[in-house]
């Protein structure tokens, strides 16, 4: 017995609030995943993208300030970043720009906009797979597994809170991987150009960096705790996880190249990549001329995580119910 | 007010009925549940904190409704359960200050509670290890803790001594009747270990079929209809029992140093003493006669397993 023990005492102290239980379950969650080489891995370097976007933007601001922004354009890192398809994009801006008479705040605006379009259509999302692929699939799997539900609930915890607190766990590192390189993109252009009132000038881009956000957070979220509450195994889980973006993605490959016209077809409701990508692409794209139709896409993510949260509510009470 | 309150309660799992019509009243002190395996008792655990609904009928847990109050519930009432559960990826002492922290309590406040209660639990440096390297005993003193680190006002306990060795299992009961009796815990074991229950509880609860079968304090149930006293001897019985039988005793010979007296305590035990004088027989001890629980748990199960058919 240790010398220090008191014995058995009763509890007179305060005690916190009971709305923020469920940050009770999200923190064992973080601690327990920011434990995996690779998470911290993916996490590290989701950064590396936006970082060399913001170089971007520092770049352009130095030439603009020189007035020569538009060669800079031509001539400058953006062919080493950016693939082709957003090279003409960005060359056809500039272009309409310059016929705008040198519209220096229109154009930046959509400058802004391109780059924060090309992080996460491309490289976030592909972060956000594994991202999502390692701290998903134990979440609840080992509470099924290691019958963690009766600890849990026979505590003041509600169901809802529990599954909030486990997708609180998702949300935080998808958030640290797309969020934050979205705002620190859009910080560092707001403080590197010359007058603070663009801010009232690209007042619309924070939002459309949270939209595109929750476009990726809310149904990977659902989607991988509810393959995670399927499986008292996380390992199949995860390989669920990872099927179902793999599989979409050669499906929709090997569907799409009988149809080579380039539009927009609904086989790429078979790839949730294009789905979510079609979306971002949609929210961040401000030439409204080029607007693609995303009832489809929105459509199959709001199915999507319907159908996932009612699953993962199921499964998580099923314990309870026998 | 009694603690536990239930009025023809009934659970239905589809076209099976687990609990029936159950009517109960469950005070202070310690309470043993026990039933045969599918008696209900789990299920009624699950209905007392809120963690399944009732079919029908109505039932109150320290005054608040099993139905509409049961977070109230789950904040006064420690519950540990029988299965083998933990939580994936801790340590022992991060498990407590968890639980701790899902009773709303404090960061700091909670960890400093928990080694408070592994210290009360009698776990050392284990604590610091990854819960999944503990062996069964370590794991049940870990639920143990769980489940009393916010000090509820009544404790649920599962099996609280099933896997534990014959030390720890009195470690135990021992904290047990520490918690009811120096610290006012109502406490309610679930067990099937008999002993366990004859060593702590104060009444039993005997739940068979969905129903409640028996409920009365321990004392009075192991009050034999036909009041005896054991007597063990130094040296054999015979003459000793002859004495007896002269002066109008019922006797009855349990073995060679041993003899069964009948009749009231009062009457029996002084003329025991008088008879072990004159005979210069010496007494090693003198047992009041008890009726064995497994004897009462037995008939009440039988009872109604003739009931139902």
């Amino acid at each position: 017995m240790p010398i220090h023990s008191l014995g058995y005492r009763e509890w007179s102290g305060p005690l916190s609030s009971a709305d923020s239980r469920w940050t009770v379950i999200a923190g064992i969650g973080i601690r327990r995943a920011w434990q995996s080489m690779w998470l911290r891995r993916i996490v590290f370097f989701a950064w590396v993208p936006g970082v060399l976007m913001a170089m971007l933007i520092y770049l352009f601001e130095q030439a603009a300030s020189e007035g020569n922004a538009s060669a800079f354009m031509y001539n400058g890192l953006v062919e080493m970043f950016l693939g082709r398809g957003d090279r003409e994009s960005i060359r056809e801006t500039i272009a309409a720009s310059s016929v705008m008479a040198q519209d220096l705040v229109t154009y930046r605006h959509e400058f802004w906009c391109k780059l924060l379009q090309v992080l996460y259509q491309r490289s976030q999302a592909i972060m956000l797979i594994g991202v999502v692929g390692i701290t998903a699939p134990p979440l609840i799997s080992q509470d099924m597994r290691s019958r963690a539900f009766l600890l849990y609930f026979s505590r003041p915890i509600s169901r809802t809170q529990y599954i909030f607190g486990k997708a609180a766990t998702v949300a935080c590192y998808v958030l640290v991987i797309s969020l934050l390189p979205g705002a620190m993109l859009y910080c560092t252009g707001v403080l590197l150009s010359p007058d603070i009132s663009i801010v009232l000038e690209t007042w619309d881009i924070p939002l459309r960096i949270l939209a595109a956000t929750a476009t990726m957070v809310i149904p990977t979220t659902g989607l991988g705790l509810m393959l995670s509450s399927l499986t008292t195994e996380t390992r199949f889980a995860s390989f669920a996880w990872f099927a179902v973006w793999i599989f979409g993605l050669f499906a929709y490959l090997v569907t799409s190249s009988f149809v080579n016209d380039g539009s927009h077809t609904p086989l790429e409701m078979l790839s949730l990549f294009h789905v979510i990508t079609n979306v971002q692409g949609w929210i961040l794209d401000i030439r409204v001329e080029n607007q693609i139709d995303v009832l489809a896409p929105l459509s199959v993510l709001f199915v999507l995580t319907l159908v996932s949260l009612t699953v993962l509510y199921k499964r998580v009470s099923a314990p309870m119910s026998v | 007010m009694p603690l536990i309150e239930l009025n023809n309660l009934t659970k239905d799992y589809g076209s099976f009925r687990a609990i029936n019509n159950l009517t109960l009243e469950i005070n202070g002190g310690i309470t043993g549940l026990l039933g045969p395996n599918g008696a209900g008792k789990s299920t009624l655990i699950k209905l007392l904190l809120g963690l399944v609904h009732c079919t029908s009928g109505t039932g109150r847990v320290l005054g608040h409704d099993i139905v509409s109050g049961c977070t109230e519930i789950r904040t006064k009432v420690g519950y540990m359960p029988e299965d083998d559960c933990y939580m994936h990826g801790l340590s022992g002492v991060e498990c407590v200050q968890v639980a701790a922290q899902l009773s709303c309590f404090p960061t700091t406040e909670a960890l400093r509670r928990g080694h408070e209660i592994l210290d009360f639990c009698g776990m050392g440096q284990e604590r610091y290890r990854n819960v999944e390297t503990y062996s069964t005993g370590m794991r049940q003193k870990l639920r143990f803790a769980m489940a009393i680190v916010h000090d509820p006002e009544l404790l649920i306990l599962d099996e609280p001594t099933s896997g534990l060795d014959p030390e720890e299992r009195e470690s135990m009961l021992n904290r047990i009747q520490v918690l009811s009796r120096q610290m006012d815990k109502a406490i309610i074991i679930c067990t099937h270990i008999l002993p366990d229950v004859q060593v702590v509880c104060d009444r039993v609860v005997i739940i068979a079929g969905g129903r409640m079968t028996l409920c009365e304090d321990l004392a009075v149930l192991q009050k034999s209809p036909d009041p005896s006293l054991t007597v063990y001897l130094q040296g054999t019985a015979e003459a000793f029992a002859k004495s007896l039988r002269d002066q109008g005793m019922r006797i009855e010979a349990e073995s060679e140093r041993s003899l069964r007296v009948f009749g009231p305590e009062e009457q029996t035990s002084p003329a025991v003493w008088k008879t072990a004088r004159e005979t210069g027989i010496t007494v090693r001890s003198i047992v009041p006669s008890r009726t064995s629980l497994d004897e009462v748990f037995l008939k009440a199960v039988q009872e109604t397993s003739h009931a139902d058919s």
